[in-house]
């Protein structure tokens, strides 16, 4: 690995739970500045996939290289990667007993040892880069779903990543909240932050990626520019995906 | 007190999150102590230490094996509180790159020992009414002073009912005290509409 823009980089990466194959050979890159969405089936490996990619947990095989360094030696200090990768999960998985900027100071202070001051102020600049600094006292218990996401993606990006995983996450909130989660995300897409999202919002793929990788059986079937993806699929299950995406946008009027 | 529930807390974590001889350590204390009756636990300790060269006043002695009593009691609450906590809290906090012990200390045990009050203030309740045990190795407390007065004036029901009362309220002021913890620990959002 000697290319300077390649940010994240996974070579044959395979992880099986007991006889259940769940990532069976997977290979990619993301260029600096790259959105890439990964889509597929339930099951199909998506979730773990990211997992492998920030040590949360780790690939039986294969190798994963984030900005050029080998992070899958055993002896990498995992905290340190994981640092570099801001993780925003479907469930939001905010801290339930911290208000909103203590969830995305807390980190900064912790991990990062800034100061409390130093952890407050970014805390609510990346608030405000979500549009929730007026939220930011309010505990995740106070917030709507879309509004505790945005608080996730805000605690992730108060990290200064190199790279955003997103794991689905509009697929836990109410279709009315979707869109202000999308408008962030996209945002920041054009801002050109580096990201890797499971999602089947085809809209926001077709509006914001590079690159589409349709995951099925462990394994990217299918891949390509968004647009030709969805609408001219070549592989069987790929197709039938769509066809079921696509009846259901039709119905929904989006 | 505060003592005894810092050993449940420390107990419950190392039987939760320890390596396998730590967490066999920590549930082997909590299995003996938690089998012994408190007096059996005291008098080890008044009487049974000594031989082995280890000497503690009553006071002392009664003191430590509080301690050991409702620590190890205590652990049980801390340890069902940590395991309800959702595995999303402990996945965040590894995402962003806490150590096992920071996420610990700053994600799990903030949440885990607000969930785990109602159950330490009902054992620190036991506390309280053990601690009339502690008569027995000769610590003076009220239990010992009201025998002594009965053995002088046997009026049972007047003194045994006094040092009932006072029992009864240094619970209730401890229950008081708990209350006020709950409510000031409360989460925002999180309360139970009545």
């Amino acid at each position: 690995m000697t290319d300077g823009d390649i940010v994240l980089k996974a070579e044959d990466l395979h992880k099986s739970y007991a006889d259940n194959k769940v990532l069976n050979g997977v290979s990619f890159e993301i260029g600096r500045g790259e959105i890439k969405v990964i889509c597929g089936p339930s099951g199909s490996g998506k979730s773990t996939l990211l997992r492998c990619l920030n040590l949360l947990t780790y690939p039986d095989k294969g190798c994963v290289w984030l900005e050029g360094e080998e992070i899958t030696e055993q002896t990498r200090d995992v905290n340190k990667v994981r640092q570099k990768i801001g993780f925003v999960f479907q469930e939001f998985n905010l801290f339930n007993h911290l208000s909103a900027w203590r969830n995305v100071s807390i980190a900064l202070e912790i991990v990062k040892k800034m100061s409390k001051d130093e952890a407050r102020k970014l805390a609510m600049e990346e608030l405000r880069r979500v549009n929730l600094e007026e939220d930011a006292h309010k505990y995740p218990a106070e917030l709507s779903g879309g509004q505790k996401q945005r608080v996730a993606i805000a605690r992730g990006l108060a990290m200064n990543p190199v790279i955003m995983f997103y794991d689905e996450p509009t697929s836990a909130l109410d279709p009315h909240l979707i869109g202000e989660v999308l408008d962030v995300m996209k945002k920041l897409a054009q801002e050109k932050l580096t990201s890797l999202v499971v999602t089947h919002e085809i809209g926001f793929a077709r509006s914001v990626a590079d690159e589409m990788m349709f995951m099925g059986d462990g394994t990217i079937l299918e891949r390509g520019p968004p647009d030709e993806l969805i609408s001219n699929p070549k592989h069987e299950i790929v197709k039938q995906f769509f066809k079921r995406i696509n009846e259901l946008y039709r119905r929904e009027g989006r | 007190m505060p003592l005894g529930i810092f050993l449940a807390i420390v107990l419950a974590v190392a039987r939760v999150y320890g390596n396998r001889p730590v967490s066999l350590l920590a549930t082997g204390i909590v299995g003996l102590f938690r089998g012994f009756p408190a007096i059996v636990t005291l008098l080890i300790i008044f009487f049974a230490l000594p031989d082995l060269g280890i000497f503690f006043s009553p006071y002392w002695s009664a003191v430590i094996g509080f301690i050991l009593v409702t620590g190890t009691y205590q652990s049980e609450y801390v340890r069902g509180a940590i395991q309800s906590i959702d595995v999303g809290q402990s996945l965040a906090a590894q995402a962003l790159g806490m150590r096992k012990l920071e996420e610990v200390v700053h994600i799990i045990l903030p949440q885990a020992i607000r969930g785990a009050l109602p159950g330490i203030s009902n054992e620190i309740i036991y506390l309280v009414l053990y601690s009339s045990l502690a008569s027995y190795i000769g610590v003076e407390e009220i239990f010992a002073v009201a025998r002594h007065f009965n053995s002088l004036q046997f009026r049972p029901i007047e003194i045994f009912l006094t040092a009932g009362l006072i029992y009864a309220s240094m619970a209730t002021a401890c229950l008081a005290g708990f209350r006020m913890l709950e409510r000031k620990l409360r989460i925002p959002g999180l309360e139970v509409a009545r």
